[in-house]
């Protein structure tokens, strides 16, 4: 090894340290390092304290990947005691894991995904005009068929289908302003400007209103054992509806409430339905709904996530913990959102009654109850959001109206 | 750097000491992160203090516009220049550009930290970011990276020196990478007991040692409770200023019952704490809060 000058030592290990965070899922890109550099320059290197703090402001920017940080700078700075050559083991040594990780992959990973044609591929094959009938039934079909009797392939061509419903948005008025032909708003500075055409006499007068913006939409999706043949059609729902929506959150529940919103984002969808299910830890686990809320509610919708949004809760209602606490959760959980959905895909079977304990007990504090068993009551869901009012809810809930 | 903050009764560890100086050397805007009430908008206060520069506030709120942050045009007074000239028969063309100069504009607050003439760099505090919608988000973006604006009427304004910017956010949304790029980033968390009883003394002059330990103690305890919402360090002061107010010299548990609203502002979670008796959990303070003396 030729000998290197300090400065290009801690160049090249601040770059092979960027990457193992990267490996970890940072986002570290060569600004990032320049930053940690000058970072570098203005504190003492001599100091593991301050060193860890100027790399960790320049190069993690959220909560969440403070761990990942910590966790890498430890054994980073461990291993820059001994010698360099390890250095590079160090960056290596990720990878196994990783793979270790998908490893240990639930097996729905690859009902998720399967081998077959992207649906973008699958849209260049589009059928020939004589195909075009049996096609065309062959949708009809699908749009009727109970998602736990889907194949792989028949979820494949239902994931295009979804595509077009999930755009559906509830809407609510914005502080912000648009131009109008008529309005409630004056427009002071159109006005004024329009003068300038009439000698500063204001004849031309302006008019502005609140614009109409995406509501806040949040999904909360069951994927224990019970759930387990609906939970894949609606993951692909929530995949394509966060695709298409500005404001969309997901959430899975079992046993643990898990945050996927940033898991679905991004064009391709196999690809996200993966990276969904690798976070996803309780694929096919039981289920303790009011805990799960307690957790929404505590951790995401005190910081703000569910005020005033459209909550959609996708579930059978089997409550294995206590409904009392459920039933808590609900109310705090009805209080802070705009619109509370329900959907259960056992409703849609004929001559069902909510006798799962949980649903019984929940089914107060809902507006709207739903049933999510095949297409069709996907693309009714979609209906019910887009046509929900852009205005605050004045009704109370049925328990309270008794 | 902590030291020079805490001449300001403003209490730093390590950690944010490091990184505020090293925002200062690099130039880069910091992003404060943090539980509700863990003093980031005070640290923004205290670092404009310490510099002895001005403070820039610019609140968020959703809808927030160019026309609130950064300029507006005076109408009223424009349109009083107007009717002035036409009524000395002096409208020419000149005077028309004038109607758009910069005697015309109120200054908000982001051009005020771009566009001044203060002797040094002002602090430019842009709180509760997460507030403002994805499209004050993006033109905060152009703001951040070149501290330069343009005003269609008169040009573009540059800033002759940066401004310290800080931003905070509660994390109710979350915010845009692109933003998050350009910022450094610290993660504000609840300082330990010790910390936090140095605070107290700090900030609240004239307050019993005991009972600033005490009530310290007492919320550090209610924090590891399951609350809707874990008091912040702020929680803690305007409680102990009550109990200051009311001469009390220690943590009793009837005093404790009935201010228990200065720290605790939902009805669960005053329910969830008086079910269990105050008075054990008092004495519990009360013997955490002499170990950490």
């Amino acid at each position: 090894m030729t000998t290197r000058s300090p400065g290009e030592l801690i160049v090249t290990r601040l770059s092979r340290f960027g990457r193992v965070l990267r490996a970890g899922g940072l986002e570290v890109g060569p600004g990032r390092i320049q930053d940690a550099l000058l970072a570098l320059a203005a504190v003492d290197v001599g100091s593991r304290e301050e060193t860890y703090w100027a790399l960790r402001c320049t190069l993690v920017s959220r909560h969440a990947d403070l761990e990942t940080f910590d966790e890498a700078f430890a054994r980073f700075c461990d291993e820059a005691l001994i010698d360099e050559p390890s250095l590079a083991a160090g960056g290596e040594a990720e990878k196994p894991e990783q793979q270790a990780g998908e490893g240990q992959l639930p097996e729905t990973t690859d009902q998720l995904t399967p081998d077959s044609p992207t649906p973008r591929e699958a849209e260049d094959e589009e059928p020939e005009a004589g195909e075009a009938g049996i096609r065309w039934s062959a949708v009809e079909r699908l749009r009727e068929l109970d998602f736990a009797r889907y194949t792989d392939a028949e979820l494949q061509e239902a994931s295009r289908l979804v595509e077009r419903t999930a755009r559906a948005v509830p809407l609510r008025f914005s502080r912000r302003l648009r131009t109008a032909a008529d309005g409630p708003m004056f427009d002071k500075r159109r006005t004024l400007r329009g003068a300038m055409r009439t000698d500063g006499y204001p004849i031309e007068r302006s008019w502005r209103r609140p614009r109409l913006v995406p509501r806040k939409l949040v999904f909360v999706v069951d994927v224990s054992g019970s759930m387990q043949p609906y939970a894949r059609a609606m993951i692909m729902f929530m995949q394509a509806a966060v695709r298409a929506g500005r404001r969309v959150e997901a959430f899975t529940f079992g046993t643990r409430l898990t945050r996927v919103t940033r898991e679905l984002e991004g064009r391709n969808p196999d690809r996200a339905l993966a990276a969904a299910a690798r976070v996803v830890r309780d694929w096919a686990g039981g289920t303790r709904i009011g805990a799960n809320l307690e957790v929404l509610n505590d951790e995401w919708g005190r910081r703000g996530l569910t005020r005033g949004a459209v909550v959609v809760i996708v579930s059978d209602g089997w409550e294995r913990g206590d409904i009392k606490g459920m039933v808590q959760e609900m109310k705090r959980l009805r209080r802070m959102t705009h619109t509370l959905v329900w959907v259960n895909p056992l409703a849609g079977e004929p001559g069902y009654e909510p006798l799962a304990q949980g649903m019984a007990a929940a089914l107060p504090y809902i507006d709207h109850f739903l049933p999510g068993h095949n297409l069709n009551s996907l693309t009714a869901l979609a209906e019910v959001l887009e046509s929900l009012p852009s205005r605050h809810r004045h009704t109370a809930p049925t328990a309270l109206r008794r | 750097m902590a030291q020079q903050l805490a001449e300001h009764a403003y209490l730093v560890d390590t950690g944010l000491a490091t990184v505020l100086s090293v925002a200062l050397s690099v130039g880069k805007p910091l992003l404060l992160e943090g539980e509700a009430g863990v003093g980031k908008t005070e640290c923004a206060k205290a670092l404009a203090e310490m510099l002895g520069a001005r403070l820039i506030r610019l609140q968020c709120y959703e809808g927030i516009d160019v026309s609130h942050a950064l300029y507006d045009w005076n109408y009223a007074r424009q349109m009083l220049y107007i009717r002035t000239l036409e009524a000395a028969e002096a409208a020419t063309s000149a005077a028309v550009t004038d109607v758009f100069g910069p005697d015309f504009i109120v200054r908000r607050p982001l051009l005020e930290a771009i566009d001044n003439d203060d002797p040094r760099p002002p602090v430019l505090l842009i709180d509760e970011i997460d507030r403002a919608d994805d499209e004050f988000e993006a033109f905060l973006l152009e703001l951040l990276s070149d501290f330069q604006v343009t005003i269609p009427e008169i040009g573009t304004i540059r800033a002759r020196r940066r401004p310290v910017v800080i931003l905070t956010s509660n994390r109710t949304r979350e915010l845009h990478d692109a933003l998050r790029r350009r910022c450094l980033f610290h993660w504000i968390g609840y300082p330990s007991l010790e910390r936090e009883i140095e605070i107290v003394l700090a900030r609240i002059p004239g307050v019993p040692e005991q009972l600033a330990a005490q009530a310290s103690a007492f919320v550090a305890g209610l924090r590891n409770e399951a609350l809707g919402k874990a008091p912040g360090v702020a929680e803690t002061l305007d409680w102990v200023q009550a109990l200051c107010s009311m001469d009390e010299q220690t943590l009793e548990p009837e005093i404790v019952g009935a201010t228990l609203g200065a720290v605790l502002k939902s009805h669960e979670d005053l329910e969830h704490i008086r079910e269990e008796s105050l008075s054990e959990r008092v004495a519990r303070a009360r013997e955490a809060g002499a170990r950490a003396r």
